[in-house]
């Protein structure tokens, strides 16, 4: 594995992260609970948005992997 | 009239007469029940009772005798809601027996309790020794209520300073192969969801005893067949997992990279995962 497909790896971990707070916050009935679940979401969403410039960055790097 | 259809007319309408009485006199336990509320429900029973097998007493002399002894207790109930002193006239207060860890051996006396009486009461509590006792208080309805001394207390979250997540009671949304809609509807979850989640568990709803769900929306299940496997919900499992795996790879990126542009980006987002994962931590156990 190349450092560009463990990257993309770690990328789409963090994408399903994501999606999974998202549906956490969409289902509880907790006030409290849903904040702290979008908080964290935001956070996240962050992390993606520099990871995936990050990615694209790495694929040009690497372009014989692609 | 044979006297053996009138004893079973009044027993009838006695008894619904009862029923509705006894309904409206309230919800208090039995056990809750001050000596005026036990004795007027003993009264009314055999007010009951004598009129049913006796067809030559006159029944409305019943009915108004009972109408006397269901409404007199009903005005005192009423008027001790209203008033404090009357509560304390009909119902008693509560005596102190152990103050300040000290037995408090004149109010004991006063309510004829012996010192065996008290630890045997103490017993009750899980109490075995008396200096364990911060303060103690004999209700009006004859059981003692203790408060043990701090270090005696249970160990709760709050003496450990821990944070949680708080949490609303759970609903259960099939019993005994039954979908129950309110309590779906109270955690805003639908039929729909409710079969995903049963399709995904791989089980029809008619092998299902009783399904439970939180107010996250995890789905606990016990089926009829108690050889088949159920998982326990992994959502929130596997999403704690899933940061903690992603914060360890962006660590090893930071320290496998040369490019110091690249080692800055991986750390300042490992750092975020961090701060993501301990924001979650209450939530996710």
């Amino acid at each position: 594995m190349t450092v560009g497909s463990q990257v993309k790896g770690c990328f789409s971990s963090i994408k399903s992260i994501e999606a999974t707070l998202h549906l956490l916050s969409e289902k509880t009935t907790e006030q409290e609970a849903q904040q702290r679940y979008l908080q964290v979401e935001q956070l996240i969403t962050e992390i993606k948005r520099d990871l995936q410039q990050h990615v694209i960055q790495l694929t040009k790097e690497e372009p014989q992997y692609k | 009239m044979p006297e053996w259809v009138i004893v079973i007319i009044r027993s009838f309408s006695l008894l619904i007469i009862l029923f509705f009485m006894t309904k409206w006199l309230g919800k208090k336990q039995i056990s809750q029940l001050n000596v005026f509320e036990y004795i007027s429900g003993i009264v009314l029973g055999g007010i009951v009772a004598i009129h049913t097998i006796d067809p030559n007493a006159n029944l409305i002399y019943a009915i108004l005798s009972m109408f006397i002894w269901f409404i007199v207790p009903l005005t005192v109930e009423y008027i001790s809601l209203k008033s404090k002193r009357f509560r304390n006239f009909t119902e008693g207060s509560s005596t102190v027996l152990i103050q300040d860890g000290k037995i408090m051996e004149d109010n004991l006396k006063k309510e004829g309790y012996s010192t065996d009486d008290l630890l045997e009461k103490l017993r009750d509590n899980n109490v075995f020794l008396a200096s364990d006792v911060e303060f103690a208080v004999l209700e009006p309805s004859g059981s003692l209520s203790v408060l043990p001394k701090k270090e005696n207390q249970p160990l709760t979250a709050k003496d450990l300073g821990l944070k949680l997540a708080p949490e609303k009671e759970p609903q259960t949304v099939i019993m005994d192969g039954e979908m129950l809609l309110e309590p779906l509807a109270n955690l805003s979850l639908s039929v729909n969801w409710l079969e995903t989640e049963l399709d995904k568990q791989n089980v029809s709803i008619e092998n299902v005893f009783l399904a439970q769900a939180d107010n996250d929306g995890q789905l606990y299940l016990d089926l009829y067949d108690d050889l088949l496997a159920v998982t326990e919900p992994s959502e929130k499992p596997l999403l704690m997992a899933t940061m903690k795996k992603c914060q360890a790879d962006l660590e090893l990126f930071a320290l496998a990279t040369e490019n110091q542009h690249a080692k800055q980006l991986y750390e300042k987002n490992s750092k975020k995962l961090q701060q993501a994962i301990d924001l979650l931590n209450p939530y996710l156990i």
